[in-house]
């Protein structure tokens, strides 16, 4: 493993516009999936590893800090992403939701 | 010794699964898919019964805009497939063999079906609670026990031929 140069931590100075909420709509993106005691572990492994394709150790990885953490980012993208993912999420019983990064 | 028991669900390769259940709790489990399809088209306005609203969650945790857009995308969707899953679930719960496209549905609509019972229940992180054996509420536990067993099972099925 190489060590973190300069590049990789200095942060990049950005001239923030002035916020235009037309520009907004462009912004990503989240879905996170939040802890609920009624779905088991083993389930909701499953249903990401279906919904998401994702592998079997990047799904466990994700519910486990579901589970421990109370919620995880499981996607991003364009707000229609979201609703859809969203919607797949909700049709497999998982407590879903979407907001703007 | 064999005491004969079978695994409940044998894969036979990823899309022929035999079904090893009691014939009692293919009953048990055609009833309560059909208790919570009634429950679904008794009501008006889906989502805001507080026993369904695991069943139809809110997209956004804050934005009453993005909920009410994403219902109107989605609600009449989700309320369909949600039928189609307990329908389908109902009509093969007794039988011996099934594909993986029907077990993936048994996963969806039994699991359905805890997420109603378990709202009812107010199901904590606590898990089972000490009940007297005659408490009224017996019942339901140790049915969303068994559902859940049950659910986990299909999992593990489907997850081991993936």
């Amino acid at each position: 493993m190489r060590s973190p140069t300069a590049a990789d931590v200095a942060p990049v100075e950005i001239d923030e516009p002035s916020i235009d909420t037309n520009l907004a709509i462009d912004r990503p993106w989240i879905v996170l999936v939040w802890n609920d005691p009624i779905n088991l572990m083993s389930y909701v492994t499953y249903v990401l590893q279906k919904v998401f394709g994702y592998s079997n150790e990047k799904a466990e990885s994700l519910m486990l800090d579901v589970h421990e953490k109370g919620r995880a980012v499981v996607s991003n993208g364009s707000k229609e992403k979201a609703e859809l993912d969203v919607f797949r999420l909700h049709e497999h019983g998982l407590w879903a939701t979407m907001q703007q990064d | 010794m064999a005491f004969g028991f079978k695994r409940t669900i044998q894969s036979k390769g990823p899309d022929r699964f035999i079904i090893n259940l009691r014939e009692d709790l293919r009953e048990v489990i055609a009833a309560v898919c059909d208790d919570v399809l009634a429950a679904l088209d008794d009501e008006n306005s889906p989502g805001r019964d507080p026993m369904l609203r695991r069943v139809f969650p809110v997209a956004h945790a804050s934005d009453e805009s993005v909920n009410e857009a994403y219902r109107d995308l989605v609600h009449s969707d989700l309320l369909r497939t949600r039928r189609e899953a307990l329908e389908r679930v109902s009509a093969t719960a007794r039988d011996t063999e099934l594909d993986r496209a029907t077990l993936e549905t048994w996963m969806i609509g039994l699991n359905t079906v805890r997420l109603v019972l378990g709202t009812r229940l107010d199901v904590s992180e606590d898990g089972f609670p000490q009940l007297e054996p005659d408490d009224p509420e017996l019942p339901a536990w140790a049915l969303y026990e068994f559902l859940g067993v049950l659910v986990g099972t299909v999992v593990d099925a489907l997850a081991r031929t993936v």
